[in-house]
């Protein structure tokens, strides 16, 4: 009789056996799918909380800007370097940025005004999406900024205040206006925290008689397979050698340690979460082995060779892990997709602390993809297949006599 | 900020004369300085002149002074900044601006922006009216240099001082006691700044120069340039005139 | 027989399944009491490390200074009010700080920033991050008037070096503007930019004259506790206070709701990984007592039939999950009790794998992975994993007061 034949009979009537042992491992199986996903989720997740907020995956500007932000380190052919890279397949947006005097009342501050293209600007980052009161800019209203929250305190302006801005602008004149709260900003950036004046890029260039050029280019990769480093390599292949070109890893060296720190963390815990499997299923073929060793036995007694039992139950144990892979892998998929559309509000779980405050996405996201599918069900047929070594030699090599009294 | 009269020639030079009543040499010829620059109140018209790397510009300006701490300055020209007043009184600045009709007060924050677009901060016009109290007075050179009689002060900021240099340098003209020029030092005692006088002519009554211009050390093609047009002392200058309505005028 | 003896030899009928499943059931104790440890203790280092860097894990200031803080809101009589926190039993420290916004001058350049003021007498290496983080030069002393401790990134900016001068101008009490002069006496290096960049230590009393306050006048009280989860309870404490109607009481977590904000996100993030995990140790105590149950149907049918009841073989079965989670547990204790001693005294360093630069003397991070739990934790995981265990032996002792005597006979 064809062993699979044989197998498949023997599976079908251990029934309840069978559909416990194979429910274990499809269980197993379906939470490692959904927690790899979860995990996956965790490392875009973190990565767009970081990037694309504020930063960017590439950034480029003048060298020496970021060390002295001065007004007139400037890329003077912005434009067509913007045109250049969108033509490469990124997408681009120019910031300008100033510095002055903002008023309000008997209070004042510094602050750094960022003037930001409102058509581009969502292409990059999710800046448009972190205000936490009030409306994002808007190309149609000439006096409406939008700014941090701890600069909103320091003033102590609320939406629709009076804010006068006092500067300098690049031709040496004074740079005066109003402008009116339109929004308050989440915790983005620190710097945009205390001092952040956001405003449409075409109001600030009139205001700092800046007509053109950029301070800042902001790039992203289109496409999120790509490797970051390639990207900065094609970036640096478009442009003038003279630019400073750099990746957010380079421009937030600590963040991006504590990121690969947090990922290293839970793979740490994906590997104990595969241990616990590897638990489940062992112990889950363990006990279907040995509970039909009596079965084994007589079978050993009509003469059946050992290396056929081994294979009758690699073959069994093949089939339950087929059965129960197909099983998780569809349950697994299924709570993730969910978790991918509706993600895990930790919010709620987090004593009730308010998190209108900070930019960090509360909302956990899975992330399904065929590796996140696979490698838990592969992960499964190797697990199972080591598991049933030991008892499948143990009933190969059985004496019949004592597999018939073995209990 | 002693308004634009004092607030470079009287105020950089003139002030640091020794507040008691010692009577060394040093403390009389400052002394004579100070009274041959200070008046009980002023008036002035100034043009300023600022070049740097990224532009060219000029401004003309008057300004009023009443004793040390009152100074209310407007720019005259150009049109677009036309109106726009400084008030200085005590440790209050308050700026007023007519493009949006708003009066704001500087805080310490600002301290460091540049001055209406020139080589001083407004740092350097709040620390003027205090140079008085915050420096020590030797005579460190006199006779003939380079051609001309001089007389140098060295002024070194006393330990309390708020003061960034490491020393000042004045030169002045031996009999009539005119600045030449004066020299900031770091304090690793490298220059970090020169202010040149130049151009001397009747103003106000006397012999004074009336052109003074400010270069920063590390950018030498680079300067701010004053040029006095008017100045008028001792006028009969109400309190009131240094209030924050006057401002908007 | 006593149902409880039966339930153990049943155990311990099934060796090997039995073992295996109770270290599934251990395994769980040693990964809820590592995760749950490095959060325990992470967290705690974060909350404290910011308590350090400022206002405390209570901080006692001005009406509404902590909305829209200014030069303009601050305690009077703060030695008084300090007296009276200080001999709070869960109190482990008060001190007496100013906090503001400066611009910082050289003779080569400003730079905005921010000051703390502190009274050199009531701080020390437990109570102040920064004096940890010293990397050159001295902390303030008591007779340091003329002093100032800055970031090194700030004294780099400003291009000054220990001894140099700097000129701090701020805000005063009225409003006005106010410079004073101050010699360079340390630099600290916290690894944070925005902290090194920006952030100066000036002497309290100094800083009084410059501002304008009286002696017993700052803008807060920073209170640090011994145990930072303690914070919401001691600010109802002192709320209630009578001395303190006319003050303001905050804690941690209303003065650094971003620190508050990512601590509960890591924390969520943390909880949702654990109970997968608890999960699956369910999934694998299930899997075992019901096979146990299936395997035993001809045993239940006779213990029927020779009058057992329903409920005594639901009760048996319910007694064997007790006795395995107990099993398990105590595998558990043994065996994480040396690995928690360990982790909470040596840790493991990962400074090789940061890399240089990282760390900076550990101030703001630990380059050691250590864990610690704090007694609640350890009740929670104790009785978490046993509930778990008793929970997922329900289904299958279930099953076994269902089993019909005559079907189960059948099947052999």
């Amino acid at each position: 009789m064809n062993i699979i034949t044989l197998a498949a009979r023997n599976v079908y009537r251990n029934g309840h056996r069978s559909v416990v042992t194979a429910a274990a491992m499809a269980f197993a199986c379906a939470m490692m799918i959904v927690f790899a996903s979860l995990i996956e989720g965790f490392v875009k997740g973190s990565e767009q909380n970081i990037v694309a907020m504020n930063s960017g995956d590439i950034q480029i500007h003048r060298p020496g800007y970021r060390d002295d932000p001065d007004i007139y380190s400037l890329m003077i052919d912005s434009a067509d370097l913007c045109n250049r890279i969108r033509q490469a397949g990124f997408a681009t947006s120019e910031r300008i940025f100033a510095f002055g005097l903002l008023a309000s009342g008997q209070s004042s501050s510094g602050v750094q005004l960022r003037g930001l293209d409102l058509d581009f600007e969502p292409t990059v980052t999710l800046l448009n999406r972190q205000v936490m009161l009030g409306d994002w800019l808007d190309k149609t209203d000439h006096h409406g900024v939008v700014i941090g929250k701890k600069l909103a305190r320091l003033l102590d302006v609320s939406l629709g205040d009076e804010l006068v801005f006092v500067g300098q602008t690049a031709d040496g004149y004074m740079a005066n206006d109003t402008f009116y709260v339109r929004g308050i900003m989440r915790t983005v950036s620190s710097a945009i925290d205390n001092a952040g004046v956001l405003m449409s890029k075409s109001m600030l260039r009139e205001l700092i008689a800046l007509p053109e050029g950029a301070h800042e280019l902001v790039v992203m990769r289109t496409d999120s397979m790509m490797n970051l480093e390639l990207a900065s390599q094609k970036i640096k292949a478009l442009i003038r050698s003279d630019l400073e070109i750099l990746n957010w890893r380079q421009l937030m060296p600590i963040i991006s340690r504590f990121i690969e720190t947090a990922h290293v963390q839970t793979l740490i815990m994906m590997l104990f979460t595969y241990i616990a499997v590897a638990s489940v299923v062992l112990n889950a073929m363990l006990m279907s082995v040995f509970e039909r060793i009596h079965e084994f036995g007589i079978m050993k007694a009509i003469g059946v060779r050992p290396w056929q039992i081994v294979r009758l139950v690699y073959a069994e144990t093949f089939i339950m892990t087929i059965v129960a892979s197909v099983i998780g892998a569809l349950l697994g998929s299924g709570i993730t997709w969910y978790l991918q559309n509706h993600g895990i509000d930790m919010s709620s779980l987090a004593e009730g602390i308010s998190f209108s405050g900070i930019a960090l996405d509360p909302v956990w996201y899975a992330s399904l993809s065929s590796e996140s599918v696979l490698t838990p069900v592969i992960f499964l047929f190797v697990i199972a297949a080591i598991a049933v070594i030991y008892p499948a030699i143990k009933v190969a090599v059985i004496h019949p006599v004592d597999a018939v009294h073995h209990h | 900020m002693r308004s634009l009269v004092t607030l470079i020639m009287i105020g950089l030079l003139a002030s640091v004369f020794p507040a008691n009543a010692d009577k060394s040499r040093v403390r009389t010829l400052l002394n004579e300085i100070d009274d041959m620059w200070r008046g009980q109140s002023s008036y002035a018209i100034t043009t300023m002149q600022v070049k740097t790397r990224h532009y060219t510009r000029s401004m003309k300006l008057e300004g009023w002074s009443k004793g040390k701490e009152k100074t209310l300055f407007r720019i005259i020209e150009p049109l677009r900044e036309k109106g726009t007043a400084t008030l200085k009184s005590a440790n209050h600045i308050y700026t007023y601006l007519p493009k949006t009709d708003r009066t704001i007060k500087l805080t310490s924050g600002m301290m460091m922006g540049s001055w209406m677009g020139s080589h001083l901060t407004n740092d350097d016009l709040v620390k003027e009216a205090r140079l008085e109290e915050d420096y020590d007075a030797t005579i460190s050179f006199e006779g003939v240099r380079d051609g001309q009689d001089i007389m140098e002060f060295t002024l070194i900021p006393k330990i309390d001082a708020a003061v960034v240099w490491g020393k000042l340098q004045l030169i002045i003209l031996a009999d009539s006691h005119i600045p030449v020029v004066e020299y900031y030092y770091d304090e690793d005692m490298l220059l970090a700044r020169t202010i040149s006088f130049s151009a001397i002519k009747t103003l106000g009554g006397r012999q004074r120069p009336s052109v003074l211009r400010v270069v920063p050390a590390d950018k030498p093609d680079e300067y701010t340039e004053f040029v006095y047009e008017q100045l008028t002392f001792d006028l009969d200058l109400s309190d009131s005139l240094f209030s924050l309505s006057s401002l908007r005028k | 027989m006593n149902l409880n003896t039966l339930a153990w030899r049943n155990l311990w009928r099934h060796k090997r399944r039995t073992l295996i499943t109770a270290s599934s059931i251990a395994f769980g104790v040693l990964l809820a009491v590592t995760f749950t440890g490095a959060g325990d203790y992470f967290y705690t280092r974060m909350i404290d490390a910011g308590a350090n860097m400022g206002m405390g894990h209570i901080t006692v200031a001005a009406p509404d200074y902590n909305r829209a803080p200014s030069s303009k809101k601050y305690l009077h009589q703060a030695g008084k009010l300090r007296q009276q926190v200080i001999n709070i039993e869960e109190v482990a420290d008060v001190v007496a700080r100013i906090h503001g916004q400066a611009m910082f001058a050289s003779a080569r350049t400003s730079i905005g920033g921010m000051f703390i003021a502190i009274d050199p007498k009531q701080e020390h290496a437990d109570n102040n991050l920064f004096i940890k983080a010293m990397v050159s030069g001295e902390m303030l002393s008591s007779a340091s008037e003329k002093d100032i401790v800055l970031g090194v990134d700030l004294a780099r900016k400003l291009k000054v070096d220990l001894g140099k001068k700097v000129v701090y101008t701020t805000t005063d009490n009225n409003g006005d503007i106010v410079s004073a002069i101050a010699r360079v006496s340390g630099l600290f290096q916290t690894g944070s930019s925005e902290i090194d960049g920006a952030m100066a230590i000036l002497p309290l009393n100094t800083v009084q004259k410059v501002l304008g306050y009286q002696q017993d006048e700052v803008s807060v009280l920073a209170v640090t506790l011994h145990d930072q989860r303690s914070s919401h309870q001691m600010r109802d404490t002192l709320q209630n206070m009578a001395e303190f109607e006319a003050v303001e009481v905050l804690n941690w977590q209303q003065t650094q709701p971003d620190l508050a904000g990512m601590i509960a996100v890591d924390k969520s993030s943390n909880y949702i990984s654990q109970l997968l995990i608890a999960l699956l140790v369910a999934a694998g105590i299930l899997n075992t007592m019901l096979m146990s149950v299936l395997e035993r149907g001809r045993e239940f049918g006779v213990m029927m039939a020779v009058g057992m009841s329903p409920r005594n073989l639901f009760l048996l079965v319910m007694l064997e999950s007790f006795w395995l989670a107990v099993a398990g547990l105590i595998i558990g204790i043994v065996v994480t009790t040396p690995w928690y001693l360990f982790m909470s005294q040596t840790g493991i360093d990962l400074s090789e794998y940061y890399g240089e630069g990282f760390s900076f003397g550990g101030v703001l991070l630990d380059s050691v992975f250590k864990i610690r739990l704090f007694k609640e934790s350890i009740m929670a995981i104790l009785i978490g994993l046993f509930g778990l265990a008793l929970l997922s032996g329900a289904y299958p002792a279930w099953r076994a007061g269902q089993i019909p005597p005559v079907e189960s006979l059948k099947t052999i």
